[in-house]
């Protein structure tokens, strides 16, 4: 048994033992971690999804996990999807600038041309 | 939202193949047969069944499956509890996509794609830094000033890649933990690592780049339209996904997306 137990198993109110799938992604110093994921997908469904990833991914699956889980409770309705729209609305206002910018560089470019040719 | 209005319709009523909810008698356990939860939990479908306007028993099964095998029924059914009633179906497409997304892509489900449009919005500003600086030089009188080298030169292309964030530094702007990974591997552009890089380590997140909250009120998400952008999007988002995926039950085939 591990003696110092992860933030999983503490949530949980468990042992935990040496070989925790949670251990290695949910330390004790960081409680509402896991808290967060639990809400929203239940310590069953994260184990099932981590023990069916290579080990080596299960990091990163952890943090994106931890992320959405963030989003939702942030924001029960839409989650991760009002940050998808806050983005695509940023691509299209850069983009809008970016061809205004442009256009502005081709008249300047043709006063320039023209004031060089006088 | 939902309700008899049937704004939400993106397999044909409203959630994930619900039915406009208060007609055609898909609020549960009348004649019209369990809903897509139901039928696929194999319980009995019981009047009020919180997931009966949203899961129809045709094509609601299939997404309902992704949807428990992410999240759980029991989750689901505790958030939607939470959330007022002319707001669930949207709460609904939502969670629909988060699930498709985590199923499709375990290690970043959606995450990949909030990546994918972070990288391009930084493309994007780094472009218009570039072309602003260009437009500040020729609106300098001496004709000899040259704008500014780009961030990266890359001369075969305006486009400038920086390297690709990591999912803690994304993690970071809800928490404060440091990043410590990095998700070269993720993108197919990425470009090669360079000093950019350990410049940017903390993700911005829009939500606080933009002075916007994401909550469950309209007038916080700060789009035009309020709520009816992010319907759109969240059902744009859930119809790109194309057809739910195949469950592992025996009665749910693969179905294509209505429309």
């Amino acid at each position: 048994m591990n003696p110092k137990r992860c933030a999983a198993c503490k949530y949980l109110r468990r042992r935990c033992p040496k070989d925790c799938i949670f251990s290695p992604y949910f330390p004790p110093s960081d409680p509402d971690k896991f808290s967060c994921i639990h809400r929203i997908y239940g310590a069953g469904n994260v184990s099932k999804m981590l023990q069916q990833l290579p080990v080596q991914t299960r990091a990163e699956a952890v943090e994106s996990l931890s992320f959405e889980a963030r989003c939702r409770v942030q924001d029960p309705v839409y989650g991760c999807v009002g940050i998808i729209s806050l983005l695509q609305t940023q691509i299209q206002k850069t983009q809008t600038l970016l061809a205004k910018t442009q256009a502005e560089i081709a008249v300047a470019q043709t006063k320039h041309s023209q004031h060089t040719y006088l | 939202m939902s309700g008899g209005g049937n704004t939400i319709t993106p397999m044909g009523g409203g959630g994930c193949g619900g039915r406009s909810s208060g007609s055609g008698g898909t609020s549960g356990g009348g004649g019209g047969g369990p809903c897509g939860a139901c039928k696929f939990l194999r319980r009995k479908c019981v009047p009020g069944c919180i997931f009966a306007p949203y899961f129809d028993s045709e094509q609601g099964s299939a997404y309902f499956a992704a949807v428990h095998k992410v999240f759980g029924a029991s989750n689901v059914s505790k958030l939607l509890l939470h959330i007022p009633v002319h707001r669930r179906s949207d709460a609904v497409v939502t969670i629909c996509y988060e699930a498709q997304a985590r199923i499709r892509d375990p290690i970043y489900g959606c995450v990949a794609h909030i990546f994918a449009l972070q990288q391009q919005v930084v493309n994007l500003q780094a472009e218009v830094s570039y072309v602003q600086a260009h437009l500040a030089s020729l609106e300098l009188p001496d004709p000899q000033t040259r704008p500014p080298p780009p961030p990266q030169s890359q001369p075969q292309s305006l486009f400038f890649t920086p390297p690709p964030l990591s999912t803690t530094d994304l993690a970071a702007s809800v928490s404060p933990l440091p990043s410590t990974y990095d998700l070269a591997s993720t993108f197919d552009h990425a470009a090669s690592p360079s000093s950019w890089a350990t410049q940017q380590r903390r993700f911005v997140d829009p939500r606080h780049q933009y002075g916007r909250s994401l909550s469950s009120s309209s007038a916080t998400v700060g789009l035009a339209g309020g709520n009816s952008d992010l319907e759109a999007l969240a059902h744009e988002l859930l119809h790109r996904q194309g057809s739910p995926p195949p469950t592992t039950t025996d009665d749910s085939p693969s179905r294509t997306m209505s429309r």
